[in-house]
Order: structure tokens, then C-alpha cells, then sequence
């Protein structure tokens, strides 16, 4: 197990480092940050100056080694927009992004594995059509266009919940959260909906799948022939048996979205990190673009890592690499 | 869920929204489409960053709606020789800690600029300044290198902050409010990047007071989700109303817009070197010489433009026709010129008499978003000169990599948007249309390779006169003389909007386009 770790870690590490470079090189190939952030009256002089000031002037190899020997002393650096610890910038925003993904990952799967179980288990009828053509709307109809719908709906005809941001932010076992304050749920709700249908439509399709192909299988008619009731035999058996793709999706899913759920975050004005990414980008702001990639690896590392380690608890059979 | 505890829970649902709203009339919510990058006045030269910092920090010398200079923190300026400018300034002016404005403050600020400014340096409002000189509590002598005549104009963005800071505090500072201290009319109670700027109003502020007590500047990027944002009543006032929801919004009895001219205008800018960094093509064949080095044509590219049109259907209304590379009113506008002419004809006869009767093929590089309408004036102006029968390749780029790749002068013919921020010809002739010269600081921008001899004898001359008028008339004669030439083709005069609840508001737009609270007046009042 602990072996197991180590090598996912030292891959990482790997995966890391190749990521910098390539963001190097990227942003060093688009062009001098300093063109895009330079007001129009500057003259040659204080142009001249602030690319030597940034080391933009030095050879890219010795930009890049800066850039090393700075994080090795834990020091990933200050944004160029911001003029603050890129690390500060980050940690500020991160929160309102995680609960809004929670939130919609938790939306998406208590709503959408016992819809695609129910799909699956009845096949045929009404409702199952029904829940799967909703499912197929979830992933097909763009995100922002659902996001501006839903804002007309409920913020600007109904007027029931907030159009955007972020609510109040609470306390909750002394975590600063916006979930913790009623204001704070009226703002997150739109957005999370939003945000987790296409996850809900995935997981619909996914249990769905798994469970038609898993109910014709011969441990479905012993289970019933043993005389278990229909609900046992769902859930003691077949739902163990086809939760590992489903767990396999949850993670990436979860990954992806909280590393990129800007359109959601642009469309609600959702303080989150994904709106600084964008930007960064535009404004070629090089550190907060190597920083965040690097986290965001870190983060699917992680994520990928705890997903194995679920695995191995679902099914016994699955081993981990390394275990000896 | 039953359907009434579903009723139950929308009616509570609807509850908590409604708490949400801005009730009390004394709150004012902006939503803007750009906020500042930090609260240090001295970090940036971002435009929004000095709209956001103005209701906080005083600038030593003012502007009206029109960029027009007025007294603020300074009283009066005048040059007492060729290098020196007296400031007087205000007295009784208190900072947010209840210290008193001193000339000390006003030195401490001009000095602080080059110590903390970051990659949108502010040094260029300080450029000229040699050294500050403190006479007395109220006097401040500015010695400059050379003659800077217009230093006032420079320090319109100049913001002063007490000297008891001291040197050693930068952002992180006043981004948590310890540093955060002016003489504005509000003080500031707290901001995120990217997020609310929240201000209180300041009962010792020196000026006329503002009807707000609590202002909160909202940053929302994303168009469509600031225009919801005001429909919904989330905010009292949104700036930058895309052209599409402004034709919606006229039709809506809810809302009110409100519509000005900004500084803003789309200029058309031939690259005149010898050799072109994208050749041009007669017949599929690549031509080496450079046909906009020829005046007429350039001249008939300037005459093939539709103005009125651009203005009507391209953008939608939003739009004046630009004659010259300042709006009307600006120090150095040149009536002259009068409006520029659409003629087809005369523009096939002189690309005839040139040499290009069967006309040729050339790339033409625009930025794309990065002001309203830029990229739908670029296809449309690519269309009008295939009526002259050339072919136009028309691109629009992101800024990220247009500006970039336009420092290292890769685009033959491009357009991008200027605005005169200091609202005179020095800062917008200077840097675009003066020839490239890094020991006088000018011709920065000049990506054009244009050199004109009599133009730039006359612009510095005007650089070095102290007297108003005498100045102001050499810029013109300047503008007049560069504009003839088309070293840069202007097309049009972008518009902007705003929008508000209807009935609740007035305010005079600015051609900066800066969103003030202290300047908006509810209507009952």
C-alpha cells in the first residue's frame, strides 16, 4: 500500500515538472507578457525596464531554473496583475469553488445513480424513457445557454433566487463556508443545478448501462431464486457490482470540474478559480498559470489515488500494484 | 416531496432572495464589468483600477466628464520658469486617519511611484519629473527634464496617499485596508480581487458630499450575467451594456440606458516600411515593394471606408464617425479636417493612377473583443475595400496575441482601438505617429514605421511651449498635417452604455467611461 503511494507521488512529481515546461514554452511562444500588459503611453525606456525587472530579457532555459530553484524554496512566486503571493490568490478563491462543485457532485449522484438505477431495472417503461431522454438533454445542451435559462427563469421573471455570486459566508465547524448561511444556499443553488447536470446525465447513463447487463447475469436469478426481495437484491448485489465504473467517472468528474468550471462560474459570477485561470491566461500572467496547473495535477493525482484505493475496498479482487 | 411543502420551501426560497436585494436607498450596487487590480494607487495603470481607486484617493489635479483639467487636491498650477511648475495645494483637506494634506504628502506620493509600480507602470505620469520640492506646507515646486508642459495632464491620475505610510508598504497592505488610507470622498471598507469593493461614505471629505453611504463596486465580467444581474434587480447600475441587449432594453419600460461617446476610437494602421512583414500579393505572386508606402494608397483605402454605414448596421448605432485620432474637444482637435469623405470612385482612380488599377491581396490583423465591436468592424472594413477590388485576408486575434506580436511589428495592416486618456494630442501623437526615437521617449507605439519630418519638427516644438494657446495650435496644425498624410486611418468613435433601473438614477456619462458613485444622484433627490 504504502509502496503504491510512493509511486503514484513520484509520478506525479513527474507529470509536475513536465507541465511547467510546457507552460514555459507555451507562454515564452505566444509572446512578452509585458506587450500585454504595457499601458499604451509607456515609452521604449519603461518598456526596456520592466522586462529586465521581470527577467523576461534572460534566456528561457535561465527563466526556468529561476523558476526552480524558487520553488524548491517553496516560493512559487507573485502574480504580475496582482502583485500578491500567488499561493494567497489561489487559497482565496479555492473555497467557493469546492463547495460549489460539492455541491453538484452531490446533486448528481444522490439524483442521478438512483434514477439510472431505476432506468435500468425497468427498461421499458414510461418513466425509464423519460429519465433518459432528460439525461441526453443534460450532456447536449451547452452549459452556459442552461446556466442563462435558469437565470431568466428563476432570478429575472420569478425572482426567487439571486442571479449570481456568492452568498454570506458562515461558519461551519469552523470551516468559512457559504453553505453554513441560508442567503449563502439561495446563491449556490442555481449555479450547482447548472453545474451538475451534465455530471447527473452521465451518471444516469452509466448506472443505467450497468445494471441492464448486470440483471440478466446468472447471481441476479440465484439471488432471487435464494428468495431475496427485489430491493436486496438491487442493492446488496448488483449495485456493488457496477459502482466501480461509476466510482472510476465520479472521481475524473470531480477532478475536472473542480479545475474547470469556469463557463458556470463566468455565466453565475461565481468568485471560483477558474475565473482567475481565464484571466491569467488572457493576461499571460505566468506564474498564476504555472502554479494552478501545477495544483490541478496535484489534485487529479490525488483523486485518481483515493479512487484506487476505493476500488480495492469495493471489490476484493482488485489489487493494488505494489502490494505485495 | 408533497406539493405544498414543495410550495413551502419556494415561498422560503423566495424569502431568503429577497433579503438578498438592495432595499435601503442610501446603498448603491455597481456592477462593472472590470475592477482594479489592487488597492495601492500607485500599482497600476489599469483604467478601471483608477475608476475604483478615485472614491477613495484624491488625484492632485482633476478631470471633468470631458477630460477637461479642473482644480482638485491642487488649487492652481502655473510654470514659474521652463523647467519648474508650482502646485498649490488645497488646504483643510483631511485623509481618512484625520491628518491633515500637506505638500510633504503630495512629494512623498510622486516619489513612491517608481518604488512600487508594476508591469502597467506608472512612471509614465512621472517621466518628466526631475525632482519635487517642497516650498511650504501648501506649495510643491515639480522641477522637470526639459520643458513638460503638460505635466498637469500627467498628474490627473496621480493619486496622494499620506506620506506616514512610509516607502516599505505595497499591495498586500492596502489590499487589507492598513495602508488604504486617501482623501476621497468614501474609505474603503474591503475588496477581493475580482470580487466586491465595498466603500463607506467619508463625512470630512473636502468636496461636496455623496448621496450614497454605502457603495459596493461588483465585479461581473461575463456580459450576459451582469445584464441579468440588473434585471433581476441584483444591482442598481450595470456599465458596458453589450449592443444586443441595449436594442432589448430600449423596448423595456424597467430599465433605463444611458449612452456617450467614449475615448475610444478604432484605428486603421498601414505599416509604411520598406520591406512589409507580410508581403503583399499581385496575382497570387508576392510583390516586394510596399504599396502603402503610396499616399494615394492609402488615401483610397481612408476613402473607401463607409463611416455612416459602420456606424448604423455594423454597430448597431453605437458609433460616431471619427475624423481624427481624438474626439471633439480634446487639446489639439483640429476643426480643419472636417468629416471624412465616402467616395468609391475617387478611391478606384487613385489605386488606378498608383499602379494597382487590378488591385492586390493583403492581410489585415484586428484585435477581437477587446472593445465592443472591434471584430465586426474588421470584417466589414475588409469588405469595403474588396469593392476596390482588393482582396482582404481579415483577422481578428485575441489580445493576448495580437498586442504581442504587434511589438514585434508582424502585421502589415492592423487595427486596434486608442483612447487619448489624459485628453491631449501629446500622449496619443506622441507615442503612435512621431518617428521611433528611444532617447526623446516617443514614437513607443509607432508600428507603422511612419516618419514625417514637418510633423515631428512641429510636435516639438509644441512639446516645449509653455504658453496654452500657442501649444494647442501647433498640435492642431500637427494633427491636421499627420491625419492629411493617413499615417493612421481613423474609423470610428466607439459608444458606450449603461444601463439602470428605470427612474432611479441619473448620472452624465464620461468619455472615460469611469462609473463614479459620487456622481450619481438618485432622481427624487
Amino acid at each position: 500500500m504504502i509502496a503504491f503511494i510512493l509511486q503514484r507521488l513520484m509520478q506525479s512529481v513527474l507529470v509536475v515538472f513536465a507541465m511547467s515546461v510546457i507552460v514555459f514554452v507555451g507562454v515564452y511562444a505566444i509572446g512578452n507578457p509585458i506587450d500585454v500588459l504595457i499601458d499604451p503611453g509607456a515609452t521604449q525606456a519603461i518598456r526596456d525596464a520592466l522586462i529586465e525587472r521581470y527577467g523576461l530579457d534572460q534566456p528561457l532555459w535561465q527563466q526556468y531554473f529561476t523558476f526552480v530553484t524558487n520553488v524548491a524554496q517553496g516560493d512559487l512566486g507573485r502574480s504580475m496583475v496582482y502583485n500578491v503571493p500567488v499561493t494567497t490568490l489561489i487559497f482565496s478563491r479555492l473555497p467557493a469553488t469546492l463547495e460549489l462543485v460539492l455541491v453538484a457532485m452531490a446533486i448528481a449522484t444522490l439524483l442521478g445513480v438512483p434514477l439510472g438505477i431505476w432506468a435500468g431495472y425497468k427498461p421499458e417503461s414510461f418513466s425509464a424513457k423519460a429519465i433518459m431522454a432528460f439525461s441526453i438533454l443534460g450532456f447536449s445542451v451547452p452549459t452556459f445557454w442552461i446556466g442563462m435559462l435558469l437565470i431568466m427563469g428563476f432570478a429575472v421573471n420569478l425572482g426567487w433566487l439571486p442571479s449570481g455570486g456568492r452568498g454570506p459566508v458562515g461558519e461551519f465547524l469552523g470551516v468559512p463556508t457559504s453553505l453554513a448561511t441560508a442567503q449563502g444556499w439561495s446563491h449556490v443553488i442555481l449555479p450547482a443545478v447548472n453545474l451538475s447536470l451534465f455530471k447527473m446525465g452521465l451518471m444516469i447513463r452509466l448506472t443505467r448501462a450497468g445494471m441492464v447487463e448486470a440483471m440478466r447475469a446468472d447471481y441476479v436469478k440465484f439471488a432471487r431464486a435464494q428468495g431475496l426481495s427485489e430491493l436486496e437484491v438491487v442493492f446488496g448485489h448488483v449495485l456493488r457490482n457496477i459502482s466501480i465504473p461509476i466510482v472510476t467517472v465520479f472521481g475524473l468528474e470531480l477532478g475536472s470540474t473542480l479545475a474547470f468550471a469556469v463557463v458556470t462560474e463566468s455565466v453565475f459570477n461565481w468568485p471560483g478559480v477558474g475565473k482567475l485561470i481565464i484571466d491569467s491566461i488572457l493576461q499571460l500572467d505566468r506564474p498564476v498559470m504555472v502554479s494552478y496547473l501545477v495544483m490541478v495535477v496535484i489534485l487529479f493525482v490525488l483523486i485518481n489515488l483515493i479512487v484506487d484505493i476505493v476500488y480495492a475496498r469495493l471489490d476484493p479482487r482488485v489489487r493494488l500494484k505494489g502490494e505485495e | 416531496m408533497t406539493f405544498h411543502s414543495l410550495r413551502a420551501g419556494v415561498a422560503a426560497l423566495a424569502i431568503m432572495a429577497g433579503a438578498a436585494l438592495p432595499a435601503v436607498a442610501q446603498d448603491l450596487t455597481i456592477g462593472l464589468r472590470a475592477g482594479p487590480d489592487s488597492i495601492d494607487p500607485h500599482w497600476s495603470t489599469l483604467g478601471s483600477q483608477a475608476e475604483a481607486l478615485r472614491h477613495i484617493f484624491d488625484t492632485l489635479v482633476g478631470v471633468d466628464e470631458n477630460l477637461q483639467l479642473e482644480p482638485a487636491l491642487a488649487t492652481s498650477w502655473e510654470p514659474i520658469g521652463p523647467t519648474t511648475w508650482e502646485f498649490k495645494i488645497r488646504e483643510g483637506v483631511k485623509f481618512h486617519d484625520g491628518t491633515e494634506l500637506t505638500a510633504e504628502d503630495v512629494k512623498f506620493s510622486i516619489e513612491r511611484i517608481p518604488e512600487v509600480t508594476g508591469p502597467m507602470s506608472m512612471t509614465i505620469y512621472t517621466k518628466s519629473v526631475e525632482s519635487v520640492e517642497v516650498i511650504d506646507d501648501y506649495t510643491v515646486h515639480v522641477h522637470t527634464i526639459g520643458t513638460a508642459p503638460s505635466l498637469p495632464n500627467d498628474f490627473i491620475r496621480l493619486f496622494v496617499v499620506p506620506a506616514s505610510i512610509g516607502m516599505d508598504v505595497g499591495n498586500e497592505e492596502f489590499n487589507a485596508g492598513s495602508a488604504a488610507i486617501g482623501t476621497g470622498p468614501y474609505r474603503f471598507v474591503s475588496w477581493q480581487p475580482q470580487g466586491d469593493l465595498v466603500l463607506e461614505r467619508f463625512d470630512d471629505y473636502w468636496g461636496e458630499q455623496p448621496h450614497w453611504e454605502r457603495v459596493v463596486r461588483r465585479e461581473i465580467p461575463d456580459d450576459a450575467a451582469r445584464v441579468a444581474a440588473l434585471r433581476s434587480g441584483q444591482v442598481d447600475l450595470i456599465n458596458y451594456v453589450p449592443a444586443s441587449d441595449y436594442l432589448t432594453m430600449q423596448n423595456n419600460p424597467a430599465l433605463d440606458t444611458f449612452v456617450a461617446d467614449s475615448v475610444y476610437i478604432l484605428n486603421v494602421a498601414p505599416v509604411v516600411r520598406d520591406e512589409l512583414p507580410q508581403k503583399v500579393r499581385v496575382n497570387g505572386q508576392e510583390i516586394d515593394e510596399n504599396p502603402l508606402q503610396d499616399l494615394r494608397v492609402r488615401t483610397a483605402l481612408d476613402l473607401a471606408i463607409d463611416r455612416e454605414t459602420l456606424v448604423r448596421v455594423v454597430l448597431e448605432g453605437l458609433g460616431t464617425p471619427a475624423t481624427q485620432l481624438m474626439p471633439e474637444g480634446f487639446f489639439g482637435y483640429t476643426d480643419r479636417m472636417g468629416a471624412r469623405e465616402y467616395n468609391l470612385d475617387e478611391a478606384r482612380r487613385l489605386l488606378d493612377e498608383a499602379g494597382y488599377g487590378d488591385g492586390f491581396e493583403i492581410d489585415f490583423t484586428c484585435t477581437n473583443n477587446r472593445v465592443p465591436g472591434d471584430s465586426v468592424v474588421c470584417e466589414a472594413l475588409a469588405q469595403m475595400w474588396s469593392r476596390l477590388g482588393l482582396t482582404v485576408n481579415a483577422q481578428a486575434l485575441n489580445g493576448t496575441v495580437f498586442f504581442p506580436a504587434a511589438a514585434r511589428e508582424e502585421y502589415s495592416l492592423a487595427m486596434s482601438a486608442w483612447g487619448t486618456l489624459t485628453g491631449e494630442a501629446s500622449y496619443t501623437y506622441g507615442s503612435l505617429l512621431h518617428t521611433k526615437d528611444a532617447d526623446l521617449g516617443l514614437g513607443a507605439f509607432n508600428r507603422t514605421g511612419y516618419s514625417n519630418a514637418e510633423f515631428d519638427a512641429l510636435f516639438q516644438q509644441a512639446r516645449e511651449n509653455l504658453d496654452d494657446d500657442a501649444r494647442r495650435e501647433l498640435y492642431e496644425e500637427a494633427s491636421y498635417i499627420v491625419m492629411q498624410d493617413r499615417g493612421l486611418i481613423p474609423t470610428v468613435i466607439l459608444q458606450t452604455v449603461w444601463a439602470s433601473q428605470a427612474g432611479t438614477l441619473t448620472f452624465t456619462p464620461r468619455v472615460d467611461q469611469e462609473t463614479l458613485a459620487y456622481k450619481i444622484t438618485p432622481v427624487n433627490d
